[in-house]
């Protein structure tokens, strides 16, 4: 485990700031005793609690398998890829979101993209290849995507037409358990 | 057979050829030389070539003379080496200068100079030493060594005022390996300090010194280098290649990565958020993103682009309308 060198930082950000924008601040300057921090372990980049952090460096770098929430991994390029696990803090500052009603539910929690047809509500002003945050009528986080057209184009889109390219859905813990964390 | 009287009839007969020298000719027998001390006579030099020439065959004749008059080697065991008849030669009379510069005299080291100071004198040790227990003669040092005869023994003892984990094994091997270390140290300051003493006090050559080690060692730095390059360029980057003895393991640089444990106080906390605040203003402001043409995909931004596309279609449409 250790802390992020200055470009995977920067990684991390980009990614995360196509979805949260300006509320990143929120993650990073906390106070003093809510702080928490972004550790890399093993590609896995986790963001925890200080104590948290303090419990944690005492056990072996093989033997720990997860620590506070992971946001995602490096691939071997360098690369950061947003997971499904980083859901509760985007849901949380989401700049930008799209609520599918209840039959598009389904479809995309089985890791399609959501069409116009099954499209409740989207942000006013969303532009186009923005990081959204997907929820359910009922305002319950189902995953995230990016928006395939702005939100004016899609008034003349067909119900067929894809709103949001399907990055990452709750569908996940069940299909790719293995390997989430 | 006796050349002697032949040589002198062949001397009588060319006696025009061989000079008469006031000084006779010296002859080293041992070095195969003649040397002939005769002052030279001025007048004879006008005819250079052929004086010269005679004053050659005079000395010639003389060194071969005196070869004739040594010792012979005994004729059948010459003979069955098929080279005749072989002399002796005696060893030389003339003194050579010596080619090479007299070697320094090595200097002492710091413990022989205190050692002469202090009048200790020198008493070697043998290398064996003997054992009263085993009743044999045992090394001093290297293998089975009665140096290491304290940490090999299987029951140490251990005093009360000794730590719990006090291991006296290795405890005792430490301090013998100190001393070798601390032993080395001091060989090298002493090889250190003769080069010292021994170097030349002229400036020039000692910068004609220093340029040579230091254009040698640029030139080893180089093929090194060279040699890594092209250990590379095989189809496994070197990896299964076969390795030169001695050849220099590769040491790439090592990735260095902040402490992630913070020091408590907060003050590695604080550190950090700061750290992670500036990447996160430099995110902000895009920089080293790639912006799209025409401020597409930036916060905030028209994309003029699109907008003239999209103002264009419409101006179209209107006017088939």
């Amino acid at each position: 485990m250790r802390p992020l060198t200055e470009e995977e930082t920067k990684a991390v950000f980009e990614k995360l700031a196509n979805y949260i924008g300006k509320n990143l601040v929120h993650l990073i300057d906390r106070d003093e005793d809510d702080a928490y921090c972004f550790r890399l372990n093993r590609d896995r980049v986790y963001y925890l609690p200080l104590n948290m952090l303090h419990h944690a460096t005492s056990i072996a770098r093989p033997n720990l398998v997860s620590i506070g929430t992971c946001f995602g991994k490096f691939s071997k390029t360098g690369k950061f890829k947003l997971g499904i696990t980083s859901l509760d803090w985007l849901a949380k500052y989401a700049k930008y979101k799209v609520w599918v009603k209840q039959p598009g539910e389904l479809p995309f929690l089985y890791g399609n993209h959501v069409v116009k047809a099954h499209l409740g509500r989207i942000t006013e002003d969303t532009p186009e290849h923005q990081g959204v945050v997907v929820y359910n009528m009922s305002d319950v986080p189902l995953g995230f995507g990016v928006t395939a057209r702005s939100t004016l184009d899609t008034r003349k889109l067909d119900p067929s037409g894809i709103i949001v390219f399907h990055q990452a859905d709750v569908g996940e813990f069940l299909r790719d358990e293995e390997t989430m964390f | 057979m006796d050349v002697a009287q032949d040589l002198a009839e062949y001397a009588a007969k060319h006696a025009n050829n061989v000079l008469e020298r006031d000084v006779p000719i010296e002859v080293d027998a041992g070095l195969l030389a003649a040397f002939d001390n005769t002052p030279v006579d001025e007048a004879a030099y006008a005819d250079l070539n052929p004086h010269l020439l005679s004053l050659t065959l005079t000395s010639t004749a003389s060194l071969l003379a005196s070869l004739f008059t040594l010792p012979r080697a005994h004729a059948q065991s010459s003979t069955s080496t098929g080279t005749g008849p072989t002399a002796t030669l005696p060893p030389p009379k003339t003194l050579l200068p010596r080619e090479k510069a007299l070697p320094k005299p090595k200097q002492p080291t710091k413990w022989e100079r205190f050692a002469k100071e202090k009048g200790i004198s020198h008493r070697t040790k043998d290398k064996k030493e003997w054992d009263e227990e085993r009743g044999e003669w045992v090394s001093r040092w290297g293998m089975g060594g009665k140096n290491r005869e304290g940490e090999e023994q299987w029951l140490h003892e251990v005093k009360n005022r000794d730590d719990a984990d006090l291991d006296p094994a290795s405890t005792l091997r430490a301090a013998r390996k100190a001393r070798v270390t601390k032993n080395l140290k001091q060989q090298s300051a002493n090889t250190n300090r003769a080069i010292n003493a021994n170097a030349s006090t002229d400036p020039a050559i000692e910068k004609a010194r220093a340029d040579k080690v230091s254009s040698r060692t640029k030139r080893k730095s180089e093929i090194d280098r060279t040699l890594l390059i092209t250990g590379t360029a095989t189809a496994s980057m070197g990896r299964f290649d076969k390795k030169l003895e001695g050849e220099p393991k590769v040491k790439g640089v090592k990735r260095k990565f902040e402490a992630n444990e913070l020091p408590s106080g907060g003050g590695g906390a604080k550190e950090e958020r700061e750290r992670q605040m500036g990447v996160l203003k430099r995110v902000e402001r895009g920089e080293g993103k790639k912006v799209r043409k025409g401020g597409e995909g930036r916060e905030g931004d028209v994309n003029a682009r699109k907008a003239v596309r999209y103002e264009g279609k419409q101006q179209r449409a209107r006017q088939k309308k």
